[in-house]
């Protein structure tokens, strides 16, 4: 039903509805109200909320209303199935309550509203709001029983399938147990439940099948029995909707095995019943069951009655739904009889001729006998005839396993390259002492390892291992003395400070003038016995001083030569563009005028807009009234 | 394509999950704390709503566990079940017959006391005239002040037309004008929407009862031929008394309790 029912909201039960308008009302309406606020104030305080309610309530009804399904604008299939499921008098009482609920509540509020403008106090004015919201949830409440009606047929329309009136229909009847439900899950997705027990199917089923690049849909329909209509319940009564209403081919299913526990006689009695309701549509019979009896072998009384089947003039057709035997000939032969059915149906239609006329399928007549042979390439015609020849083509691993069966086994190994063919099936450890060896595969391994081998022979070769350094020439060993004589004296030295240091009294900073000198150093130095070289590269002597600040140096003077113009720094701001000195005076005397107001206002200049002391608020808020910009 | 019944149907032919027992107590078991929780964070006027509704829960509660007990407790048997009746040193015990014979004479004269009325509400709180009626200002410049206006709800007879605007003394709005009355019956313990005939009596003055002004206390003369009430000589009875039992102004509606 989605197709013709957009969506339903949820239709909220009576107390939950009260409460989602009154706390609607509560957020969205203002709460602060006083006594001493003018008496204008707290009647539209009031009245606002009143009618703020009503109107949340009249929304959310009329959205009831109008969502709800009007069963005259169905079409008549979904209005005789709406009739059959929900009963229509009690659906159109319950729609029709809910709309006299809005008027109530809509009445209700205007009475209100009028009492309220001549409420006098703050008190009387929230008891007539408090009376006329109590009135609308009393008269709400009358709709209770009403709204859980509601909410229980729009949960179940949820549910209804979405079949189209109007589209190509395969309907499927017949007796309860007789394999309806089978046929539709052989022919289509739906996924019917199938039970060996009457009345399994409870209601209209939807599945949909392909059959010439067209969507079909099957509807499977619960099983009729063979009584009046009258006495037919509400199951029975939604297949017999679906065989009025829709202008589908019928499928009658036949169980010739009785196993459904109805006799063929009642069967046919069956069809020949029901027969009037869908006439002018194409029908079939199709005889389920086949795999447990075949027509051919049934009794000669039943075989009787099968005859009296056949000479009804409707075509009858064989399947068995356990073993599929015919169901894609019963799908096939239905759809094909719909489609020219509805050609036909077409055809007859007064649109039919304005189409018509306009068509013409055009069929072309051979002009001579010449032949005219398709063009195709040499080096084409080539390759082709290559490709028809029939090499001896490698066999594919398909082939394999198709010829093995069960016993075939995944074989990649046969079709590695290697060197040597043996190693082909050797069997590789993964792990080897410990270790992934698919982490130390490296495929260009041997060629770095000659790489490094040729590197290792030009090394070789130049002799660079055997000139080892020597351990005991002179230099070094002096080097090693010295170094030696170093450290030791460094030890003393950290030694001898971290005594000066436990001092315990505040350190001074240090002295202006250094302790160290260059004297001293090269003296600690030779001490030591290193030779300080003293000359202007030793890196300790005193560097150049980095500061610029140095008498210039003395140049000689010698006769200026004229030409050369001097650049000029720029004029200040304050005396630019002005002629002379009395300018540039009056000018400043302009300026300084011209700040004056500002100066009066304590202000710094014309950007600042700060106001220090607003005057009062008449003066400032308001439309403008007669009177002057400065003077209201 | 899910259609119809089909979640039953997947219960039916997969079963639950194998915990949804389990879960399913374990979640009832909850609930109360989460009732708890819930009552102890809520806060204003959905706190005050929410308490109220668990207390009426819990009261309902203790009474069906209290009927269950009741089997088991012992209850006392009836006194006077004993063949001879009682024994004469307990012959003045059960005497409540006749202490409510006492009781009741009081109440009566207390109501006699109280006053002649035999209605309802016996004793009205009276209105002021300044809380009845509200000055009008008129004139040019709206210096006159002889102008009232009931604030109250009224009734006007059918085919009132008002003074000509010089002459109106006290100007009773449409808007609180009002045609009918909610009567209730008190035997038949059902309520009718009636329509008013006149004020009888306005306890408060005598001036208000002339105005037709309507305030709780009011006994109000209604239509009651809807009823189809008789008379002892078999006359259709169509006018009653009623006595209005609440403030109209503030309910925008009149209820009243018929005088029989």
């Amino acid at each position: 039903m989605a197709h013709i029912v957009k969506h339903i909201t949820v239709v909220p039960s009576y107390k939950d509805f009260v409460d989602i308008v009154l706390s609607k009302t509560q957020r969205k309406t203002p709460t602060i109200i006083h006594k001493h606020y003018k008496i204008s104030r707290i009647r539209d305080f009031y009245m606002r909320k009143v009618k703020f309610a009503q109107q949340s309530f009249h929304d959310k009804l009329s959205l009831i209303i109008t969502e709800f399904p009007i069963v005259a604008n169905l079409h008549p299939f979904y209005g005789t199935l709406m009739n059959v499921l929900y009963n229509t008098d009690h659906y159109k009482l319950a729609l029709g309550g809910i709309n006299k609920a809005r008027q109530l509540i809509d009445d209700c509020a205007k009475d209100y509203v009028k009492l309220l403008k001549y409420g006098d106090s703050l008190y009387r004015c929230k008891c007539l709001k408090r009376a006329a919201l109590g009135r609308m949830v009393t008269i709400m409440k009358g709709q209770s029983k009403n709204l859980l009606y509601l909410e229980e047929i729009r949960q179940h329309i949820n549910r209804l399938p979405t079949i189209d009136p109007n589209t190509r229909t395969l309907l499927i009847t017949g007796f309860p147990n007789v394999g309806k439900s089978s046929f539709i899950n052989k022919i289509s997705r739906a996924d019917v439940e199938v039970q060996p027990y009457a009345f399994t199917t409870k209601s209209l089923y939807v599945g949909h099948t392909d059959y010439k690049y067209l969507r079909w849909q099957v509807i499977d329909t619960p099983g009729i029995l063979d009584h009046p209509l009258e006495e037919r319940n509400s199951i029975e009564m939604q297949a017999v909707a679906a065989l009025v209403h829709l202008r589908a081919v019928v499928l009658y299913i036949l169980d010739l095995s009785e196993q459904c526990g109805h006799t063929l006689e009642e069967q046919l009695s069956l069809f020949r019943n029901m027969k009037p309701s869908f006439s002018n549509r194409p029908i079939l019979i199709v005889i389920n069951k086949i795999d447990i009896i075949k027509p051919e072998e049934l009794p000669e009384d039943k075989m009787k009655v099968l005859e009296e089947f056949r000479a009804e003039g409707e075509p009858v057709l064989e399947m068995s739904t356990v073993t599929d035997d015919g169901v894609m000939a019963v799908k096939t032969e239905a759809c094909e009889r719909l489609l020219a059915f509805r050609v036909e149906q077409k055809f007859k239609t007064n649109k039919v001729a304005a189409v018509a006329n306009r068509l013409h399928v055009a069929m072309p007549k051979k002009r001579d006998n010449k032949e005219r042979p398709p063009c195709i390439p040499e080096k084409i015609l080539k390759r082709k005839n290559a490709m028809e020849v029939d090499k001896p083509t490698r066999r594919l691993e398909k082939d394999i396993e198709q010829e093995m069966g069960d016993d075939y086994i995944l074989d990649l190994r046969k079709t590695w390259l290697l060197a040597n063919e043996e190693e082909k099936y050797d069997v590789l450890p993964e792990i080897w002492q410990g270790k992934n060896v698919a982490d130390f595969i490296d495929p260009d391994i041997l060629k770095k390892l000659e790489e490094l081998e040729k590197e290792e022979e030009a090394r070789e070769n130049a002799h660079y291992y055997s000139e080892s350094e020597s351990e005991d020439d002179e230099e070094t060993r002096e080097m090693r003395k010295t170094a030696r004589k170093i450290r030791e004296k460094r030890l003393i030295l950290t030694k001898e400070s971290g005594e000066k240091r436990r001092v315990e009294k505040p350190r001074m900073p240090r002295p202006t003038k250094r302790s160290r000198s260059q004297a001293q150093l090269e003296g600690d130095m030779m001490e030591m016995g290193v030779d300080v070289p003293n000359d202007e590269h030793s890196h300790y002597t005193r560097a150049k001083s980095r500061s610029s600040s140095r008498p210039p140096i003395k140049r000689a003077r010698d006769e200026s030569v004229g030409g050369t113009s001097r650049s000029k720094s720029r004029t200040p701001r304050d005396k630019s563009g002005l002629r002379d000195s009395t300018m540039v005076s009056k000018v400043k005397k302009i300026a300084k005028k011209a700040q004056k107001p500002r100066n009066h206002q304590a202000k710094k200049g014309e950007g600042d807009r700060v106001i220090l002391n607003m005057k009062p608020k008449h003066l400032f808020s308001g439309k403008r009234g007669a009177g002057k910009t400065d003077r209201r | 394509m899910p259609q119809n019944e089909y979640i039953e149907l997947h219960t039916k032919r997969h079963g639950r999950r194998l915990d949804y027992e389990e879960k399913k107590r374990k979640k009832e078991g909850r609930r109360p704390h989460e009732m708890a929780v819930k009552a102890k964070k809520l806060r204003g006027i959905k706190a005050k709503l929410y308490n109220k509704k668990r207390h009426a829960e819990k009261v309902q509660m203790k009474k069906t566990i209290k009927m269950h007990e009741e089997k088991k407790t012992k209850q006392k048997s009836a006194d006077n079940d004993s063949q001879f009746g009682n024994p004469s040193y307990l012959l003045e015990r059960e005497n409540q017959i006749r202490a409510k014979v006492l009781s009741n004479t009081i109440k009566q004269k207390r109501k006699e006391k109280a006053g002649k009325w035999n209605v309802p509400i016996p004793k009205v709180k009276g209105v002021s005239e300044a809380e009845v009626f509200k000055v009008v200002k008129t004139g040019k410049t709206k210096r006159k002040g002889w102008k009232r206006m009931v604030t109250k709800v009224t009734y006007v007879g059918e085919g009132f037309t008002r003074k000509p605007v010089k002459f109106e003394r006290f100007i009773r709005p449409m808007g609180l004008r009002f045609k009918k009355a909610n009567v209730t019956h008190p035997e038949l313990k059902a309520s009718f929407f009636l329509p008013i005939i006149g004020v009888k009596k306005n306890p408060s003055s005598t001036m208000y009862t002339s105005l037709g002004v309507i305030t709780k206390g009011t006994v109000i003369e209604v239509n009651i031929s809807e009823l189809g009430l008789v008379t002892h000589s078999g006359k259709v009875v169509w006018g009653k008394y009623a006595q209005v039992t609440n403030n109209p102004e503030n309910d925008g509606c009149i209820n009243a309790v018929l005088l029989v």
